[in-house]
């Protein structure tokens, strides 16, 4: 137990010394490149006095380092600071609804894909070299390869042009919540599920390969048992650990295809909200949500290790480094 | 390299990877001075025509651009880029992994907590905070920090087979002969390890694709008029009701490629580890 217990506090040590790391490098990149966020509200016609007395008001003639531990300050206690584009506004009144709704996306993503993916993962490696097996392989193949916007692309055409089964953009009508139009996630949250499907899918043919050509998936078969027993029984508690690792890995991934299908759908979500900040220069928000992609990514990585740990007794979580 | 074609033989959907990935390179290379319109001619009478009206073999877009001349000199930025990162990530993973994994010790640590920073965050976001930050993204700024992204990728890889071999009794014969630890890295080791390496280096050269496309696509690839896939997807997407071939066109050129480069890198991976 006190090894978990190690293990988490090391690697929350590790998190908080990549925050504050990434976080002033990002304060410093933006520092030191061409075009401020004054000059961006006020446009190119601005006088030079305008654009310094903006700055003055937003603060933004402090020295870096200041303002720097000024944010910082701010954080640990939960103030994520203000927009500066956005005339002040608190950026804890925006971030959480988007957030939100980013996590109802990557949620709805993970439970299509999840369950398709160790299927025909599953399928696919019972059916070793046969039809069914080449083509799952090739599909999976495929549909990894392809950008999630591409393959969004190909499922608006189809099902939003063609078939007008869903919306071709995600807006959420002024006044209502996005719990009352999931119709709107559905089709993002597919094109995620495509790129997933192809990693999941194709390292549990692997897995299920590698179990069901081991000694005593052998034995169980020689002794007469039900092939269908012995693949539920015996193949899958095994096979189905190392597809475990592959989906936390693979998190890493589906923040950065939430960002891009969000851009392509205009889904209201943390992905389109920094895509917004970083072309308006926009600091803290910036900040805000790198730091918090940062933060749910890491602690979807720990949850991995742990849970990767607890179903399999052989894997040690410290001492594995060489 | 014999069994490599042994095996291409039998193999006739890495075939027709390698078929479509020839085909792109001989469009990068002869394709624009093909083409009847050039990429930034705006046809102001013909917008968003249908494919084949007025020469116009894929059709124009909202401003009356020839798409296909568009996607045919896009192939050639996307291909340079793609190209050019997984050679320097290969490089410089191959550099910090082989420094990191020889020394060992406390070198060793200070790079693996490294990679770990750079690793807290998915690489796509990463690279596309900073180069929205920077701004007006060239070749070279894309080359870099889609590179920088990818080391804790291909510098585990190197690390890796690096300390498969380190304790080898050739590693050490060759010290014992006083041969420099640069000659012991890069002329004894390195060769022994080429295989993994080479298979890394081919599956980066489909994730460069992947995201090279999709920083275009963000809107902080390369910039206007320099034409690029990603970028004419999301451009088109607004006349994708009127105009559906102008954002399925590009996407298709995407996918062809990155699916024949990915069954190309999933059949060397094959070859090598079954060597």
């Amino acid at each position: 137990m006190s090894r978990i217990v190690i293990f988490i506090f090391s690697k929350l040590g590790s998190l908080l010394a990549t925050l504050v790391i990434m976080s002033f490098i990002i304060f410093m990149l933006v520092e030191l490149m061409p075009g401020d966020v004054a000059q961006m509200i006020l446009g190119q016609s601005a006088t030079e006095e305008a654009v310094s007395a903006l700055r003055e008001a937003r603060g933004l003639n402090e020295p870096i380092l200041k303002r720097y531990a000024l944010w910082i300050k701010g954080v640990v206690f939960g103030d994520l600071g203000e927009s500066i584009y956005m005339q002040g506004v608190a950026i804890n009144s925006i971030l959480w609804r988007r957030v939100g709704h980013s996590l109802i996306l990557a949620l709805t993503a993970f439970l299509m894909f999840v369950p398709l993916s160790l299927f025909f993962g599953v399928l696919a490696g019972v059916k070793e070299h046969k039809l069914s097996d080449s083509i799952i392989s090739f599909f999976g193949l495929a549909t990894m390869a392809l950008p999630e916007f591409v393959s969004g692309v190909f499922l608006i055409s189809i099902f939003a042009l063609k078939l007008k089964w869903f919306p071709i953009v995600s807006v959420i009508p002024i006044g209502e919540s996005l719990l009352s139009n999931l119709n709107i996630v559905l089709l993002p949250a597919f094109s995620i599920t495509f790129v997933m499907f192809g990693y999941v899918s194709r390292m549990q043919r692997s897995s299920m390969i590698q179990v069901m050509h081991s000694d005593y998936i052998r034995a169980a078969t020689l002794k007469g048992m039900p092939r269908s027993y012995v693949i539920f029984r015996h193949a899958l508690k095994n096979a189905l650990l190392p597809s475990i690792t592959i989906i936390g890995m693979n998190m890493g991934w589906l923040f950065g295809g939430l960002v891009v299908v969000e851009t392509l759908f205009g889904f209201p979500g943390m992905g389109t909200l920094l895509m917004s900040a970083i072309k308006t220069r926009d600091v803290p928000l910036i900040e805000a949500c790198v730091l918090l992609i940062t933060v749910i990514f890491s602690l979807s990585t720990v949850a991995t290790d742990l849970l990767y740990s607890a179903l399999n007794p052989k894997i040690r979580l410290t001492g594995g480094q060489r | 390299m014999n069994t490599f074609f042994y095996q291409l033989k039998r193999s006739p959907l890495a075939i027709l990877g390698i078929l479509i990935i020839f085909i792109w390179i001989l469009i990068a290379i002869f394709g624009p001075s093909l083409m009847y319109y050039t990429h930034t001619h705006i046809d102001s009478e013909h917008q968003m025509v249908k494919p084949g009206v007025n020469r116009h073999l894929l059709g124009t877009d909202a401003l009356g651009r020839d798409l296909l001349s568009r996607i045919v000199y896009g192939s050639r930025s996307i291909l340079t880029v793609a190209l050019l990162t997984s050679i320097v990530s290969t490089f410089l993973g191959i550099i910090f992994g082989f420094t990191a994994g020889y020394f060992g010790g406390r070198l060793d640590s200070l790079f693996l907590q490294t990679m770990n920073i750079l690793m807290a965050i998915p690489p796509l976001v990463l690279s596309m905070v900073v180069l929205g930050i920077l701004g007006d993204s060239t070749i070279f700024s894309l080359t870099l920090i889609v590179s920088i992204t990818f080391i804790p990728a291909t510098a585990r890889v190197s690390r890796g087979v690096l300390l498969t071999e380190k304790n080898q009794e050739y590693v050490s014969a060759a010290h014992i002969r006083g041969e420099s630890h640069l000659y012991v890295m890069f002329i004894e080791i390195l060769p022994n390890t080429i295989g993994p390496i080479i298979v890394e280096a081919t599956a980066r050269f489909a994730y460069s694709i992947m995201m090279v496309a999709s920083l275009g696509f963000l809107g902080v690839g390369l910039q206007p008029p320099t034409p690029d896939w990603g970028m004419m997807v999301i451009e088109n997407k607004e006349i994708m009701t009127q105009a559906p071939w102008a954002i399925l066109f590009p996407a298709l050129a995407i996918a062809s490629l990155v699916i024949a480069i990915s069954i190309f890198s999933d059949f060397v991976s094959k070859v090598l580890i079954h060597e």
